[in-house]
């Protein structure tokens, strides 16, 4: 029974071995097909990150690199400032992302399992800017950010992104708090826990993935950023690894397609290793499994 | 996910903004005309400019007041202003740069006139930077008193004989207005460079009328060869060819009247010459998917011998002289003016002519310390970054290089024996004009737009 | 439990933060936007009050009409594709490679990562016709058939737009309804099999009824994103050819900063949010009915 229950969903599969590979067959030359829409354009930006000029420009589209060397790298750091512009990018994000978790979860505590009068307006206001195009709102801030003479530092940036990922994250905070049982909090109540308490040692554990999700969706939203950066980052200095990329374009519209793709590879790098990590967290999170969609 | 805003057009429309001059050697006497006409004029804005501006009213003594920094903002793509500038305040400029030093910043040139119009808004404008794209808005920001006269204030530096009259009559077009509020860092005329191999093999001389120029690309395509090059994704390589036939057609000053109303780019004399262009369109003279090209392989094509002629302006001759980008050799690239057009108003050696992107300065915050700055840039400004950078610009040339590559002279000579000069297509156009004229460059090119129906949107856009 | 859970001081403590930023980076703005409406200008030009004309000029407007036309479309079309598609590769997730699909799921959500830039050129470059025969047409050619010019007619720009976000795209909303259906739990998907409930039935019956809250949130996510398309469009196409691609945020940016009308552009952002609103609201409306049903 141990040895064949893995059958036991499919009777027909110890008749007809040959069967179920054919039937699986098509699931498989679909997978195959999938992975390589994924990875190939992955592969050409990396080995893109290896071309010379006039490799981009002659050669076809699948060609390999003619070389190895590192000096598209060497030149996206050097005379390209990357490494500055990515130092720039962590000061920005990560204190951003911090405080969007932190704001976002604590209000969607309050508006979704706490009690009181006028909670669900509040939510709708949230989630009405979820709509705003950004753009709306760039020409206010920028004057606002200037009379408060905040433009020329980072903050501008941070205070920008922590409102802008807000309607999101709450949103999406009371969406997973509500999946939490009632009874739960009901029986914190009669231990005598106060609401601290509760969103700390009940509420926090139990949406942890759903932290780690948004988290992930936010860090994308914020690392990608260009139109809040490029037109709060006034001076060169402050540039972020997007804006930053942009510096391999000529005034005339020539392109550096070498350095860039080094500066892309080595962006998209280090948003890969964070993408890992988290997913990884998110994954744990899931197999503990306490949240219902 | 609104990361990115990217280049596709805003690079290359404020990129190449800028253009300007007019009749350079035609307005030979008229410039005469004018700068007298400023003489006369500048008594009375000068004071203006004295009783808004603090510095100038304070004592002579007082040599030292003005900012005590100079700043420089530009846009970052372009390396070399501020690599000159750079360059003087360690040697030429040492003592205005020790009384206020420099302190360059850039930002993206995707996105300029957005950026200089919030700074602007803020009153907040570098005492040097970079104009802005679109004349229009450089002529809101001269309305709003925030541009500082440069005639005046060169005329109160005695330097005013600095800039080349051609240079300074560009300008002057640039913003429609008779005085100068830009100094010309860069100088660039337009024509077609052609694969001069191509050209004998076929037995083809460099066309002199827009008839030639036809019957050239005809022989070409017979041949098997690709007649024009053109960036039809950017828009304005194609565009550019409209306003030249139209000013060899119907004379300089043919788009400036329809600026001024007087005409419409749809009156049939003007069709015509976007018809003829979307002729060799529809002929499939610049290749298969035109609007697909961008500024990058279209270089790429014409110095890998994937083309004949290539309508592009003077700053292109650094990558003619790159070995590593030409291989069809730096001999082989030639220069023809843009073709006369028979029976036409203007003549051949009227050149289509721009001032890359110039330089201003603010009127806020102007003071003795930013006049020592304008004055050495002025005086020293054209010898430092011709040497350098091999950038040909409108101040006039104390001490010419020997070693000019011959593109680079070939350049020089045609300005130096242009018979005028005139604006681009979208020179006086509307932001909204312009906009949508190069947008649609590319449907020209590929033959999917006409002649009247390209007139049409353009026209409907600039009247808003 | 009431007097705990409706402690004021508490709610205040908790929400304050994120409604006091929300409020002044956000709100105020929206605000402050919204009066430019009735204004004609730019701050270097000064505003000058014209009452409602913009929003008359907004409805004569042919080429707004047109941009919104081409942002309903494009939104309605990514939005069933992508959320469809990453429905699809979540099911194949949970059901066919299970704990296998760790590697997958990462691989196919990677390309969000990418900076807009460089899948634009990826784009351009795989679709091109000239001077070198990209990918796409190079299989056209061997088919038989000529290349075709991608970018040059508004109808196939179109469709190349809609490929690239949703190769963006179908990865990360495979995630974000990958974790909705996880939750699942086991013993209900047993005892429907057992009851004979398979392939597709099973699918419609039990799978989809259970994940429809996080569909839900899916569809505003998407909708709300593809509506406000920007960088996407402005990276490949530009809007083009002509104005044939131009959606309405890029409508509003060209307006706003590059024909210096602050004015008329805030009405133009200003539709568009109205409509954000209403679809939202219909879409939300729904959610919170199910909610309490389920």
């Amino acid at each position: 029974m141990a040895v064949t229950s893995q059958h036991l969903a499919d009777p027909a599969s110890s008749v007809a071995q040959p069967m179920k590979f054919l039937r699986r067959l098509p699931v498989r030359a679909g997978l195959t097909l999938l992975l390589v829409i994924e990875i190939y354009p992955i592969v050409w930006l990396l080995l893109g990150s290896f071309k010379r000029q006039d490799e981009f420009l002659s050669e076809p589209f699948w060609a390999l690199p003619r070389s190895w060397g590192l000096r598209n790298y060497s030149e996206a750091f050097g005379e390209g400032g990357l490494g500055t512009y990515i130092r720039n990018s962590v000061i920005v994000v990560f204190p951003s992302l911090f405080l969007i978790l932190l704001f976002g979860v604590a209000a969607g505590f309050a508006l979704e399992i706490m009690v009181w009068k006028g909670r669900g307006t509040v939510l709708l206001m949230f989630l009405a800017g979820v709509m705003v195009p950004t753009q709306m709102i760039l020409l206010p801030l920028f004057t606002a950010y200037f009379d408060l003479k905040l433009t020329g530092t980072l903050w501008p940036l941070v205070i920008t992104y922590v409102a802008i990922g807000m309607p999101l994250t709450v949103f999406l905070m009371a969406t997973y708090l509500r999946a939490i049982p009632k009874e739960m909090f009901e029986a914190a109540t009669i231990d005598g826990a106060g609401v601290f308490r509760m969103f700390w040692f009940v509420a926090l554990p139990m949406v942890r993935n759903a932290i780690f999700t948004v988290g992930l969706v936010q860090f994308f939203f914020l690392w990608n950023d260009l139109l809040i950066s490029l037109t709060f980052t006034t001076s060169a200095d402050q540039r972020t690894v997007q804006v930053g990329l942009l510096n391999f374009t000529g005034q005339y519209g020539a392109r550096d397609y070498g350095p860039m793709f080094a500066g892309i590879a080595v962006s998209v790098l280090g948003t890969l290793i964070i993408y890992l990590f988290l997913n990884q967290k998110v994954m744990k999170g899931l197999t503990a499994g306490s949240v219902k969609g | 996910m609104t990361n990115n805003l990217h280049r596709g057009r805003f690079g290359p429309v404020v990129a190449i903004v800028s253009v300007g001059v007019l009749v350079l050697g035609a307005c030979g006497d008229d410039s005469d005309d004018s700068s007298s006409a400023g003489d006369s004029t500048s008594a009375e804005s000068t004071t203006a400019a004295n009783a808004t501006t603090p510095a100038d009213s304070a004592p002579p003594a007082d040599a030292g007041s003005g900012p005590d920094t100079f700043s420089y903002f530009g846009q970052t793509q372009n390396t070399t202003i501020v690599g000159t500038l750079e360059t003087l305040a360690a040697n030429e400029c040492a003592t205005a740069n020790a009384a206020a030093p420099l302190k360059a910043d850039a930002t993206d040139g995707a996105t300029w006139d957005q950026q200089l119009q919030l700074v602007a808004g803020q009153g907040a404008l570098s005492n040097m930077s970079m104009a802005a794209g679109t004349p229009s808005l450089m002529k809101e920001f001269i309305d709003a008193g925030l541009v500082l006269n440069i005639s005046d204030a060169l005329e109160e530096l005695g330097v005013a004989d600095k800039i080349l009259p051609s240079a300074a009559s560009t300008i002057k077009s640039l913003y429609d207005n008779e005085d100068m509020y830009a100094l010309p860092t860069e100088l660039n005329i337009e024509g077609f460079w052609y694969n001069k191999q191509m050209l004998t093999d076929n037995g083809i001389e460099p066309p002199a009328t827009w008839d030639d120029l036809v019957a050239a690309a005809a022989t070409l395509d017979a041949a098997g060869i690709q007649p024009f090059v053109a960036a039809g994704q950017d828009g304005w390589p194609v565009t550019r060819l409209v306003g030249d036939y139209i000013a060899r057609s119907l004379g300089p000053d043919a788009l400036q009247k329809v600026a001024d109303g007087q005409a419409k780019l749809t009156d049939p004399e003007y069709v015509a010459a976007a018809d003829e262009v979307a002729k060799l369109g529809d002929a499939g003279y610049f290749g298969d998917a035109p609007g697909s090209i961008d500024y990058n392989t279209a270089m790429n094509q014409f110095l890998t011998g994937g083309g004949a002629f290539f309508y592009m302006g003077s700053w292109a001759v650094s990558n003619f002289n790159d070995l590593e980008q030409n291989k069809i050799g730096v001999d082989n690239v030639g220069f023809a003016p843009f073709p006369a057009v028979d029976g036409g108003a203007g003549s051949i050696d009227q050149v289509p002519a721009n001032a890359g992107i110039p330089v201003m300065f603010t009127t806020n915050n102007y003071g003795e310390t930013t006049k020592q700055w304008l004055k050495c840039v002025v005086e020293n400004y054209g010898d430092t970054v011709l040497s350098e950078s091999g950038v040909v610009t409108g101040f006039a040339i104390d001490s010419p290089p020997a070693d000019l590559s011959p593109l680079t002279k070939t350049v020089q000579d045609t300005i130096n024996n242009a018979g005028g000069s005139f604006l681009w297509f979208e020179a006086a156009f509307t932001p909204e004009g312009t906009t949508v004229s190069q947008t649609n460059g590319g449907g020209l090119a590929s033959g999917a737009l006409g002649g009247q129906e390209f007139m049409e949107l353009v026209q409907k856009a600039n009247e808003g | 439990m009431h007097t705990v859970l409706g402690n004021k001081r508490a709610v205040v403590t908790l929400l304050a933060p994120a409604l006091l930023v929300y409020t002044a980076v956000m709100l105020v703005p929206i605000l402050w936007s919204t009066a430019y409406t009735f204004y004609d200008g730019n701050a270097i030009r000064g505003f000058k009050f014209v009452g409602l004309a913009n929003y008359r000029e907004f409805f004569g407007d042919q080429i707004a009409w047109d941009a919104v036309w081409f942002t309903v479309k494009y939104a309605l079309v990514l939005t069933v594709l992508q959320v469809g598609a990453g429905f699809g590769l979540a099911l194949l997730y949970v059901f066919v490679l299970r704990r296998a699909s760790g590697v997958i799921r990462t691989i196919v959500f990677f390309p969000v990562v990418l900076p807009t830039v460089a899948v634009a050129l990826l784009f351009r470059r795989l679709f091109e016709a000239a001077p070198s025969t990209g990918p796409v047409n190079a299989v056209l050619n061997w088919l038989g058939t000529g290349s075709i010019d991608w970018f040059g007619q508004p109808g196939r720009s179109f469709w190349v737009i809609i490929l690239m976000d949703l190769w963006r795209s179908m990865g990360f909303y495979a995630v974000l309804l990958y974790a909705g259906l996880v939750d699942i739990p086991e013993e209900l998907i047993e005892a429907a099999r057992l009851d004979g409930a398979g392939g597709w039935r099973l699918v419609r019956h039990i799978v989809l009824p259970l994940s429809l809250p996080i569909l839900l949130s899916s569809l505003i996510f998407s909708i709300n994103g593809t509506l406000k398309v920007f960088d996407t469009v402005v990276a490949l196409t530009n809007g083009g050819p002509g104005s044939t691609t131009t959606p309405m945020t890029l409508y509003m940016f060209r307006t706003s900063f590059t024909y210096g009308e602050y004015g008329y552009g805030s009405t133009v952002a200003l539709m568009l949010t109205t409509m954000c609103l209403l679809v939202t609201l219909m879409i939300f409306r729904s959610t919170r009915r199910d909610i309490t049903r389920g």
